[in-house]
């Protein structure tokens, strides 16, 4: 099993986690990987994902974990020869099995690119969205995680997995609070976290103390 | 420019799928080559559709592949970035490197279906491209057009600066090197456009006179011709989100309702070695997991064995589903399909009776309708049916034969395997008079008759269990045969419509036969006009166009028809329709 640490961005940022689906047997397929394919009527290529990505979001850090006898090295060089530029991996890792991040991940950094200032959300953080033709107004404080300072950039530590909270849903709730005019383009992912013994483990560490 | 570029990107997080517009598929060639002239290649639908269209990835990979000429692609936007556009004053862009359409040395749309005419003013009011070619000065680039609907250019012809009647893989690139060359050498327009006269295919709407005739461009050497082998790999799902490999261009099977099989000719068939080398090709450049083979009936390309024998295997261990549609019941052989997975058969036998089958000269028997009991043996539960209604000397007894069909197969099918029922669905089209084809001259039936013969079909089939029927509505098989049928003045028909709310009318949710009545009813027009007989001796807009089937075979036919006798497979012995003076059938 290698697991493949990319990138989503440029217009990459734009294709759905279901295109994305395709594209990465498609992506595989043509680096020639030697992926192994379920067994059963319809048989698939066995990748695994860390949770999916919003449209329009972009990220620094997702996870793709590819079954293969392959050596990781060789599927990462393979696998960067045959992508564009929005989705180029950049990190690779062996693992015994599956690290099943999809289930795992607990929460994810995102950069904003507008200046750092203090949000506080301890008094609440009410959003406002559309779904399902409904409009959903709930208090997400409790999966706001963290406001940081990141080199001058506004950080944010939200809910990711099991637990979720959408990044570009507290955008106008955000924007109203600040005053400012920040668009889902403007979010980055640089981070995944799962949660280990009660603490947060970066997904990379993580992922290196599953290898062999 | 760059600024464009930004603000149209932040409209994309405003918008349904903004991959179809971000541009970055794989295998996009070199944006940032010189360029001598460049040519935006607009197709007027969605991009899920436009993508999935062999012709344009074709084209684009030809000029693409020149030195000094680069192609783009722009596809219809939806309603809502168009209204984004609007809003925030962005003409419509280039999906590659978002240069505005009318920045292009050349704009050419391919146009392959009579429903998408007013999507074309769509996409130029979004361009900010007047209209009309006598309305464009010198500061506009030169609007070309091209696809299926050449075959009768007229209801647009005023829109384009020049037409390609045919195919477009030489006269496009002939085309825009002529412009590239004028424009260098400070020529005007009407200097360009007189330079491009010469090009086989090319019309020239403001300069053509009356009896000068356009000779349709064909692809002489079809072997050897460029076909897209690293084919772009589209961003979200499209409708035929496969690898499309065309094996051969034309038909021998001369059915006579049929537009393609007669403009498409000579018939031009591509080597099994060719076609597999290709296949292979996109296979490995895109990474497709499935495969069709494309052409105008597959199912009798002469060297489908040979290729099968390469691409069965080939696929099987990529882990590659081909996929081998369109298939004739004739030429339905179980061997054939029993070694992919049984899904459903599609066939396509246009008519109820034997009769009817004779005079549209669809060469399919009752025996070979019988031999589906083959499929039947081999597993398949589901089989897609496609008729035709309203094709001359129809009668209710024609459509009775259409349930009769589907109540044979239901015995055939019992008489196999008794495990679960069969599925029919049953499709029925209504017939459309099209140029270029020996019923040019025949009348459509009145929009009346179609919803009575639709309900009286609806009720015999109602009483087979298991049988679904779909049918096309009666308002846009009206509209389809008015416009296939058109003439220059339907360009001011086309405006107005438009005008008045009329686009992506192939589209149901937003077609509107209302604004179509209004346009037609305020330009003085009907639509019997169009869609009734048209006199053997009477001058038809099309006639201009030299697509090498004389209008006397075409007349035979016609002829033939009504005695209901049929003409054999052009595979089986040369017909002698003429369009062999274009090029030598290879088949």
């Amino acid at each position: 099993m290698t697991v493949l640490k990319y990138s989503k961005t440029g217009s990459a940022c734009f294709i759905s986690h279901i295109d994305l689906l395709r594209h990465v047997s498609r992506i595989l397929r043509r680096a020639q990987i030697d992926v192994k394919f379920s067994q059963g009527f319809n048989p698939h290529a066995l990748v695994f994902f860390s949770p999916p990505l919003g449209v329009g979001v972009a990220s620094n850090a997702e996870y793709l974990a590819i079954d293969t006898d392959m050596d990781a090295k060789e599927v990462f060089e393979r696998y960067n020869a045959c992508v564009s530029d929005g989705l180029r991996a950049h990190a690779y890792f062996t693992c015994a099995k599956n690290p099943n991040l999809q289930g795992k991940v607990v929460c994810a950094d995102y950069v904003i690119d507008t200046p750092y200032c203090d949000v506080d959300v301890k008094g609440g953080f009410e959003i406002t969205y559309q779904k399902k033709g409904q409009t959903v107004c709930e208090d997400v404080a409790d999966r706001i995680y963290g406001v940081f300072d990141e080199g001058g950039r506004l950080g944010v530590r939200l809910a990711l997995g099991n637990t979720n909270l959408r990044p570009d849903r507290i955008l106008p709730a955000l924007n109203d609070r600040l005053g400012r005019d920040i668009a889902v383009t403007d979010l980055l992912k640089t981070k995944q976290y799962v949660l280990e013994n009660g603490r947060l483990v970066d997904a990379d560490s993580y992922i290196q103390s599953q290898s062999i | 420019m760059a600024d464009f570029k930004d603000r149209f990107n932040k409209l994309l997080t405003q918008v349904e799928k903004p991959a179809r517009y971000s541009g970055g598929e794989w295998n996009t060639p070199d944006m940032g080559k010189l360029r001598k002239a460049d040519m935006c290649f607009c197709f007027p639908e969605l991009y899920e559709i436009g993508m999935s269209n062999l012709g344009v990835q074709i084209l684009y990979d030809i000029i693409n592949r020149q030195d000094g000429f680069v192609a783009e692609r722009c596809f219809a936007p939806a309603q809502d970035l168009a209204d984004a556009l609007k809003r925030e004053d962005i003409p419509l862009l280039s999906i590659e490197t978002k240069k505005p359409l009318k920045d292009f040395t050349v704009v050419g749309f391919s146009i392959g279906f009579e429903l998408l005419y007013t999507n074309v003013l769509y996409m130029l009011d979004l361009a900010k491209i007047p209209f009309y070619a006598k309305d464009r000065g010198e500061e506009y680039p030169i609007l070309l057009a091209g696809g299926p609907c050449t075959v009768n250019p007229e209801p647009f012809a005023d829109f384009f600066d020049v037409i390609v009647c045919g195919e477009g893989e030489e006269a496009d690139l002939e085309i825009l090197r002529a412009v590239a060359d004028g424009r260098e050498k400070g020529l005007k327009k009407a200097q360009i456009l007189e330079s491009l006269k010469g090009i086989d295919g090319a019309y020239v709407p403001s300069l053509s006179k009356p009896d000068e005739k356009v000779k349709k461009a064909v692809v002489k050497d079809f072997e050897n011709a460029s076909f897209p082998s690293r084919p772009l790999v589209p961003n979200i799902e499209t409708v035929h989100d496969r690898a499309v490999l065309e094996l051969y261009r034309g038909c021998g099977s001369g059915c006579r309702f049929c537009q393609a099989s007669f403009w498409y000719r000579p018939i031009r068939e591509r080597s099994a070695e060719k076609c597999a080398e290709y296949g292979k090709s996109m296979i490995e450049s895109a990474g497709f997991d499935e495969m069709s083979l494309c052409s105008l009936s597959t199912g009798d390309y002469s060297q489908l064995k040979e290729l099968e024998s390469i691409l069965v295997p080939y696929c099987d261990q990529k882990h590659v589903n081909l996929a081998l549609p369109s298939l004739r019941i004739s030429s339905f052989k179980s061997d054939m399909v029993r070694q992919s997975r049984k899904s459903s058969l599609t066939f396509a036998p246009e008519a109820g009776t034997q009769r009817l089958r004779n005079v549209i000269n669809k060469n399919v028997t009752d025996e070979e309708i019988d031999n589906m009991a083959e499929a039947f043996e081999v597993g398949y539960e589901s089989i897609k049916l496609y008729f035709m209604m309203g094709l001359p000397t129809e009668t209710d007894e024609d459509i009775a034969g259409i349930a009769e069909i589907c109540r044979r197969l239901k015995n055939l099918y019992y008489q196999k395997r008794h495990k679960r029922g069969l599925n029919i669905s049953v499709s029925c089209a209504v017939f459309i008079p099209k140029p270029c084809t020996p019923f040019q001259w025949e009348a459509q039936i009145s929009f009346d008759e179609m919803l009575r013969r639709q309900q009286y079909l609806r009720g015999l089939l109602r009483e087979i269990k298991g049988v679904s029927f779909s049918w096309h509505g009666a308002e846009t098989s009206v509209l389809e045969a008015m416009l296939a049928r058109g003439d220059r003045k339907q360009s001011a028909l086309l405006v107005k419509a438009y005008g008045l709310g009329a686009k992506f009318d192939a589209w149901s949710e937003s077609f509107r036969w209302d604004i179509w009545q209004q346009a037609i009813a305020e330009c003085g027009l009907s639509v019997e006009e169009y869609t009734r007989e048209r006199g053997e001796d009477e001058a038809l807009p099309w006639d201009f166009i030299d697509t090498g089937v004389s209008k006397q075979y075409l007349l035979k036919e016609r002829k033939l028809g009504y005695a209901g006798i049929t003409t054999k497979n052009c595979r089986e012995g040369c017909n002698a329709c003429g369009a062999n003076r274009f090029g030598r059938c290879t088949i």
